[in-house]
C-alpha cells in the first residue's frame, strides 16, 4: 500500500480541516484532564457491575494484553514462566466537570498468575480491589501488585445481597494488608455505595499526594 | 496471630504464606517492552511493528485530530481513528467503539501522531497533585 506522503511543516495556508479551511482556535477543543481509577479483582467478582454503577456511559470493553506470570504454588520451580495474555477490561467514566474526567478501569486478575498492570497504573490515583469473600485468594495477585507498587488501593468486599462470607476483620486477616490498608464493605450494584468506596481510594490517594508535596 | 471467630470455613495461614506471590514477582516497570504481540492480527495491522506502544499514549490518554491535518488517504482502522477523535476522545474509548485491540490502538495512534494526523495529549507521570484530586472527590459527593 502507499500513502500520500504529509507535509510535515505547514504554513498557516496549507491548514486544512475536511476540505474547508479553518482557523485552529475554532476547531480546538480543550480535552479534560483525564485521571483513572483501578478497579481490580478476581473472575465474576462484580467489576463491571462497579464501573457500570457509576459510569455516565454503559461500561465499554476493550482487549488488552497484559504480561502474565505463573508462580510455582503447584509446580514449585525456581523459575516464573512469563507470557502475555489477552485480558478483557472494561472502562467507564464521569465528567467532573469541563476539565477533568474520572476513568474507571475494570481489570481481572486471576488467582496463581500475576499480571503486570504497570501502564495500566501509571498516572492512576488509585485502585479499587473487589472480593468475592467466597474466594478470597483471587484478588492476592492485585493486592500484591499493588502493594508493590505503592499504589493507594482499598479492598472493597462485594456484599452480594448482604452475604458476607466473612467479616472484614477475617478479610483483613487474610489479606495481612498494612494497617493503612482500608478495607470496606460495599454493593458494586448500587452507584451511592460504589461512589462511596472510591471516596475512600481518593482519600488515599489525597494523604499520598500531600505526602509527596510537602517536600 | 490469633484468627479472629470460629467458623467451619477453610483457613489459611496468616504471614507470610497466604500470598504466595510476595516474593515471586519482579518489581513493578521490570516487565519487558515488546512482548506485546502474540496474536496475528493486531500484527498484521500494525505491519509487522513489535516495539512496544509509546509510552505516552495510556488508556486513558486524550486524542483528538491535529487541526493542521490534511486530508490523505489512510488503512480503514486509521481512517477509523481519525474521523472518531473530532471531538476528544480516550485511547481506551477509540479501541472500543472500533473494537480494535488496546495494543493496535496505542500503535495506530502513535503513528498517526507522528504524521501529524492526531494530537495527543501528553501528560506527565507525575502523581495528579492534591487539588486535582479534592476536585474529584468534590464532583464524586456531588453524585447521588
Ligand atoms: N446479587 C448480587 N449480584 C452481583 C453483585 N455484584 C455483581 N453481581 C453479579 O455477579 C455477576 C458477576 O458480576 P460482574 O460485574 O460481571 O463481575 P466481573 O468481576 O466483571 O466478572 P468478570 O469480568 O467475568 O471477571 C453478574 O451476574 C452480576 O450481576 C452484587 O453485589 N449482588
Ligand atoms: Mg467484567
Amino acid at each position: 500500500m502507499d500513502y500520500e506522503p504529509f507535509p510535515r511543516q505547514l504554513t498557516p495556508d496549507q491548514r486544512v480541516v475536511g476540505t474547508a479551511r479553518v482557523p485552529d482556535e475554532q476547531r480546538r477543543t480543550t480535552p479534560p484532564v483525564p485521571v483513572k481509577i483501578i478497579v481490580a479483582g478476581g473472575f465474576g467478582v462484580g467489576k463491571t457491575t462497579t464501573v457500570g454503577a457509576i459510569s455516565e456511559i454503559s461500561p465499554l470493553t476493550t482487549e488488552a494484553e497484559m504480561t502474565m506470570e505463573s508462580i510455582g504454588v503447584d509446580d514449585p520451580g525456581p523459575a516464573t514462566s512469563k507470557t502475555t495474555t489477552t485480558i478483557a477490561m472494561d472502562f467507564g467514566c464521569v465528567t467532573i466537570d469541563k476539565t477533568l474526567k474520572l476513568y474507571l478501569f475494570g481489570t481481572p486478575g486471576q488467582s496463581r498468575f500475576a499480571f503486570m498492570w504497570d501502564d495500566l497504573i501509571r498516572g492512576a490515583l488509585g485502585a479499587l480491589v473487589v472480593v468475592d469473600t467466597n474466594r478470597i485468594d483471587d484478588c492476592y495477585p492485585a493486592v500484591d501488585y499493588f502493594e508493590r507498587a505503592g499504589l493507594p488501593f482499598v479492598v472493597g468486599v462485594n456484599t452480594f445481597d448482604g452475604q458476607l462470607g466473612y467479616n472484614l476483620d477475617e478479610v483483613r486477616w487474610a489479606l495481612a494488608v498494612r494497617e493503612d490498608v482500608p478495607v470496606l464493605s460495599f454493593d458494586a450494584r448500587f452507584r451511592g455505595s460504589v461512589r462511596d468506596a472510591l471516596l475512600v481510594v481518593l482519600d488515599q490517594a489525597l494523604h499520598k499526594s500531600i505526602k509527596l508535596n510537602s517536600h | 496471630m490469633t484468627y479472629p471467630g470460629g467458623r467451619d470455613h477453610p483457613r489459611r495461614d496468616a504471614a507470610p504464606g497466604v500470598r504466595p506471590f510476595l516474593r515471586t514477582k519482579p518489581a513493578p516497570g521490570q516487565s519487558e517492552a515488546g512482548d506485546t504481540n502474540s496474536t496475528l492480527r493486531p500484527f498484521v495491522i500494525t505491519s509487522g511493528r513489535v516495539d512496544g506502544p509509546d509510552p505516552d499514549i495510556n488508556m486513558e490518554t486524550q486524542v483528538s485530530v491535529h487541526p493542521g491535518a490534511a486530508p490523505t488517504r489512510l488503512p480503514p482502522e486509521k481512517r477509523a481513528i481519525v474521523t472518531l477523535c473530532v471531538e476528544p476522545l480516550s485511547v481506551a474509548e477509540i479501541s472500543a467503539r472500533l473494537h480494535l485491540h488496546l495494543g493496535v490502538t496505542r500503535i495506530l495512534v502513535g503513528d498517526l501522531r507522528a504524521d501529524g494526523h492526531l494530537e495527543v495529549h501528553v501528560l506527565g507521570d507525575d502523581f495528579p497533585d492534591p487539588e486535582t484530586i479534592m476536585r474529584v472527590i468534590r464532583g464524586l459527593r456531588a453524585i447521588s
